[in-house]
């Protein structure tokens, strides 16, 4: 039984001499493998309880409340702990260095232990990780996610020192990145949840915490899978350009791949539930002959040994340039909403650094490309940064008072994307 | 070469030797002519070509590489042509003789809207053409029920096909019509809108009945012949050979020739062009005198090719003669 389908999509039409090959590739996962195939799991709630935590209190009370939401949302048997993160990383629960199996009474007692979440000291989220992976490593063979919480900049540590501990960490673990009020680095977070291949968010209102902590856990409860990689076959001649998740959220893979043959690459995708994902793959040949049909690329899911869905990516040279001119609406797409993206990125960062023309520029097109595209989720947030003329042309103004919280939800949210609309 | 090798003809079980092209008791064709195995075209790499059609090093789409395929067995033949505007031939043939006049012929046409749509046509027809074979070589099986287990066994043989998901490909899956000839007995089976004739002293007619959109609305009565085939659905087939066909028997023909005749398979690429039997049997009628089974096939597939030969054409002809 296949549980994975993939579709195509891609104008495979190139003029005489064309080279790059673009294409998306959908890929849906039946999920459902039932409780009884699912693949055991482990999941670790790191909380940060840095001094700055009880500034104001409400958040370490929060979090504290949210922890032990999540604690309730874990399954029976899966093996759990709850790591306190400050300068340096500690377990509260259980004692006794590694994890413990979910039951009533375990998590009762979990409950019990971050209801007494102490704050004191700084941040080194590298130490914090180091130690999820440490405990981790005691329950080989499950399928590890973590939720990691913070409210501070990484503070007590090089950046130099994250990355390595990130690479250490990478294909050990899932991890899903929040933020809490204003005071920490969007682009620390993005940085982990990516290399962990999580999420990332905000959570402007401690008050919304222990609903979202609620929703991280149960979405990592309901995977069914194993750490799955996409699997790309081009031929001999061919450069990959890139590889990037388009859908729900964009994420680079291009430098992630790890070599299968001279061939063939892997490209991390974590867990999968029951969910569709979008890729995008541009891929350069040498050009053939007119009329000449090339399979430019073989996109598959590969868990273990097995290989799921396929996808095959195609070129054929032509002379007609009504079917070569022709652009493939999901590929153009995509292409606008990675645009997106960056220019909310690029025009945030110019924003900060008090280059106003850039700033309107690249926001102006954020806009644009993001009424365009029926992206109203992106649109909506854009709105709290700058006031909008006229969407359909880009025309904006920034606005000289903008809160923190709106900034940095617009930075965080940067990525999510919409699906192509049906056909007009 | 040793008496102790397993080798037995598919026709009629007699033991064979290494190396035989015929089996020396039955006569049964026993080789596939093939081109070297799997090897690219394009970048030369060996045993390459991936079940997709592609070459696993370059990427080179495999050459629909033969235009025209004939075959002459002298009292059977038939032709198989890439056409005009097709990369590829999507249709298959298979025709053996065995013994002096029983004739097993398959012809199939690959659904090109699905996935391996040559490699459905070709697996169905080899299948199909060897349970007709072993059947022709038991002059005690039932024509009727050995066309029917030829269709089941071409229905398995595409099952297996491998195919990949695209969304806008459907299983690999291709139409078939078959006959079984013995001396005075012919059975034609049909799945799809690939159609048989007969043609002897009293003309032309069709045997078969297409399981097309087309068909369907005539049959009912809603449209004329003309209205229908003029609608850009009727040539939707409504029955395949595949995994996802529909669950119903295919259509059988038996027909006992009291004189000599000849019995024409064609895929849809023919008889686009030469829609009805009269005219298929006036196209044949101009031919000189005593043309050959090859030749008929040879004219006939020119004639649609002539025509614009917008689909690939197969034509298998076999000579009947129950005296």
């Amino acid at each position: 039984m296949n549980r994975f389908t993939a579709d195509v999509y891609q104008n495979e039409y190139l003029p005489a001499d064309g080279t790059e090959v673009n294409a998306i590739v959908t890929i849906a996962s039946a999920g459902g493998a039932g409780p009884t195939q699912q693949a055991e799991a482990a999941e670790i709630v790191i909380v940060d309880t840095s001094g700055s935590m009880s500034a104001p209190r409400a958040k370490i009370n929060a979090a504290r409340d949210a922890t032990g939401a999540a604690i309730d949302c874990i399954r029976d048997g899966v093996a759990f702990a709850v790591i306190a993160g400050a300068e340096t990383a500690r377990v509260v629960y259980p004692k006794g260095g590694s994890l413990v199996p979910a039951s009533e009474t375990t998590r009762a007692e979990a409950s019990v232990a971050a209801a007494r979440l102490r704050t004191d000291g700084g941040t080194a989220i590298g130490s914090w990780l180091t130690l999820a992976r440490e405990l981790f490593a005691t329950a080989p063979g499950r399928v590890c996610h973590a939720i990691l919480l913070t409210d501070g900049e990484n503070q007590h540590e090089t950046p130099e020192h994250l990355d390595a501990v990130l690479a250490s960490c990478e294909g050990r673990f899932q991890c899903d990145c929040r933020g809490v009020g204003t005071d920490w680095q969007v682009s620390e977070l993005r940085r982990i949840a990516s290399a962990l291949l999580g999420t990332v968010d905000i959570i402007a209102d401690p008050a919304d915490m222990a609903s979202d902590f609620r929703s991280m856990i149960e979405a990592a409860m309901g995977k069914a899978t194993r750490s799955i990689s996409l699997r790309v076959w081009t031929p001999q001649g061919a450069h990959v350009a890139f590889v990037r998740q388009v859908a729900p959220t964009i994420e680079e893979l291009t430098d992630r791949a790890t070599e299968v043959n001279a061939l063939t690459s892997d490209y991390p995708t974590g867990t999968w539930g029951e969910e569709s994902r979008d890729y995008h793959l541009c891929i350069n040949v040498q050009p053939r002959n007119l009329g000449d049909e090339m399979l430019c690329g073989r996109a598959s899911l590969v868990e273990g040994d097995e290989v799921h869905g396929q996808a095959l990516i195609k070129a054929t040279w032509t002379d007609d340039q009504q079917l070569s001119t022709r652009i493939n609406r999901e590929v153009a797409h995509y292409t606008g909403q990675a645009e997106l993206a960056d220019c909310i990125q690029d025009g945030l960062e110019a924003r900060k650094t008090g280059d106003q023309a850039t700033a309107t520029f690249k926001l102006g097109r954020a806009v644009q490309l993001s009424s365009e595209s029926g992206n109203d989720g992106t649109l909506k947030l854009l709105q709290a940064v700058v006031d909008v003329d006229d969407a359909a042309t880009g025309t904006v103004r920034l606005r000289s008072q903008v809160a923190d919280a709106d900034e940095m939800a617009l930075d965080t949210r940067s990525t999510k994307t919409v699906r192509a609309g049906p056909n007009a | 070469m040793t008496e102790t090798t397993a080798l037995r003809c598919v026709a009629c079980r007699a033991p064979l030797l290494d190396g035989d092209r015929f089996c020396e008791q039955c006569g049964a064709r026993l080789t596939e002519e093939q081109p070297e195995a799997g090897a690219c075209q394009v970048c030369g790499a060996a045993a390459a070509i991936d079940s997709d059609g592609y070459c696993s090093v370059c990427g080179a789409r495999e050459r629909g590489g033969i235009d025209r395929i004939e075959l002459d067995l002298a009292i059977a033949a038939a032709v198989s042509d890439r056409g005009r505007v097709h990369r590829r031939n999507e249709d298959a043939f298979q025709v053996e003789v065995i013994g002096d006049r029983s004739v097993a012929a398959v012809v199939c046409d690959g659904i090109s809207s699905a996935s391996a749509g040559d490699v459905a046509a070709r697996s169905a027809a080899g299948a199909a053409a060897m349970v007709l074979a072993a059947a022709l070589a038991d002059p005690t099986r039932d024509a009727s029920t050995a066309t029917l287990e030829a269709i089941t066994a071409a229905h398995d043989a595409v099952e297996q096909v491998p195919w990949t998901t695209r969304a806008d490909r459907g299983m690999p899956s291709c139409t078939l019509v078959a006959a079984l000839c013995r001396n005075t007995e012919i059975v034609v089976g049909s799945v799809g809108d690939s159609r048989a004739y007969w043609i002897d002293s009293e003309g032309t007619r069709l045997l078969t009945v297409d399981d097309s959109w087309a068909q369907e609305q005539v049959a009912e009565g809603l449209l004329t012949s003309e209205q229908a085939f003029r609608d850009p659905r009727s040539h939707a087939i409504t029955h395949w050979i595949g995994a996802d066909a529909p669950d119903r028997p295919p259509r059988v023909a038996a027909l006992r020739p009291d004189g000599p005749g000849r019995l024409l398979l064609c895929t849809d690429g023919l008889w686009n062009y030469v829609p009805t039997a009269a005219e298929l049997g006036e196209l044949i009628d101009a031919l000189p005198t005593g043309a050959s089974p090859a030749a008929v096939a040879r004219a006939l597939a020119d004639i649609a090719l002539h025509r614009g030969g917008r689909d690939n054409i197969t034509v298998a002809v076999v000579d009947i003669d129950p005296s």
